[in-house]
């Protein structure tokens, strides 16, 4: 009777090999999460110093924790987009599309990028203004 | 077998000791935008946190100190390799982010906002 030879398919890996593979488990784990890229979106501001001294009357919007007010008039977020390409309708020259950004210091990272995405897609120059520190003098203190 | 341990160990300790330079470790999450693109690789990453801390290529700093910071890592990089990877917490204020992002410009740096897909 002849007798069948059994295929040995569970074949154990030999002991020493068991650092080798640890190691380049390793690296393929730190290739992998080194090379993720991030994203995002590039946004240029015009340097201070380029600022020119005659300016044409821009754009204002002023940011809230959660309002955004064109020009001194409150808006809707979803009204504001609208209102923006408005007023930037023929407006060509790079100086009279730029767009001061001013925002209260409790304006919020995720509000602020909204808004100046939405600037930038009508076609705005966004420059920043900083609210200026004051020293306020208390008499007779 | 001891030669695998030395590699091992070996291996730790330069990845221990590149996590020194990254900001990968920092607590933080991005806001959204509707349009965002794949970004290279930077010189230069500016994170704020979600306790409002500054950190320059993972490392802490003053909001005064950004400037200086920035402009010694970018040297004279010219134009186009000035990327500056702007990581913030979405919740952080503009009390915070936006003397960072003055810094940023004051020393000629291309800002990069790090964002994530907005979901709708």
């Amino acid at each position: 009777m002849r007798e069948r030879r059994r295929n040995k398919l569970m074949v154990e890996p030999p002991s020493s090999a068991t650092g080798d593979i640890a190691f380049n488990l390793i690296v393929f784990f730190l290739v992998c999460a080194s090379v993720q890229p991030d994203s995002g979106r590039q946004q240029t501001l015009p340097r201070s110093e380029q600022e020119s001294e005659e300016q044409s009357e821009n754009i204002e919007v002023q940011l809230g924790r959660n309002t955004v007010m064109l020009n001194g008039n409150v808006l809707r977020q979803e009204d504001f987009d609208a209102a923006l390409k408005r007023a930037l309708t023929g407006k060509t020259r790079d100086e009279d599309r730029v767009v001061v950004v001013k925002s209260k210091a409790d304006t919020p990272y995720h509000h602020w990028v909204t808004v100046t995405e939405m600037i930038e897609s009508a076609g705005g120059i966004i420059t920043i203004q900083t609210e200026e520190e004051q020293q306020v003098v208390v008499p007779g203190g | 077998m001891a030669m695998g341990d030395i590699a091992f160990n070996l291996l730790i300790f330069f990845v221990i000791l590149a996590r020194a330079q990254d900001d990968s470790h920092l607590q933080w999450q991005p806001a959204a935008a509707e349009e965002i693109n794949a970004q290279g690789t930077a010189k230069v990453s500016v994170l704020i946190d979600n306790d409002n801390k500054y950190y320059v290529n993972g490392q802490q700093v003053g909001a005064s100190q950004i400037a200086g910071e920035v402009d010694a890592l970018l040297g004279d990089a010219p134009a186009g390799e000035r990327i500056v990877l702007f990581k913030v917490h979405r919740e952080a204020q503009a009390l915070y982010f936006e003397p960072a992002i003055e810094a940023i410009s004051e020393v000629g740096g291309d800002l990069v906002h790090v964002l994530e897909k907005s979901q709708d």
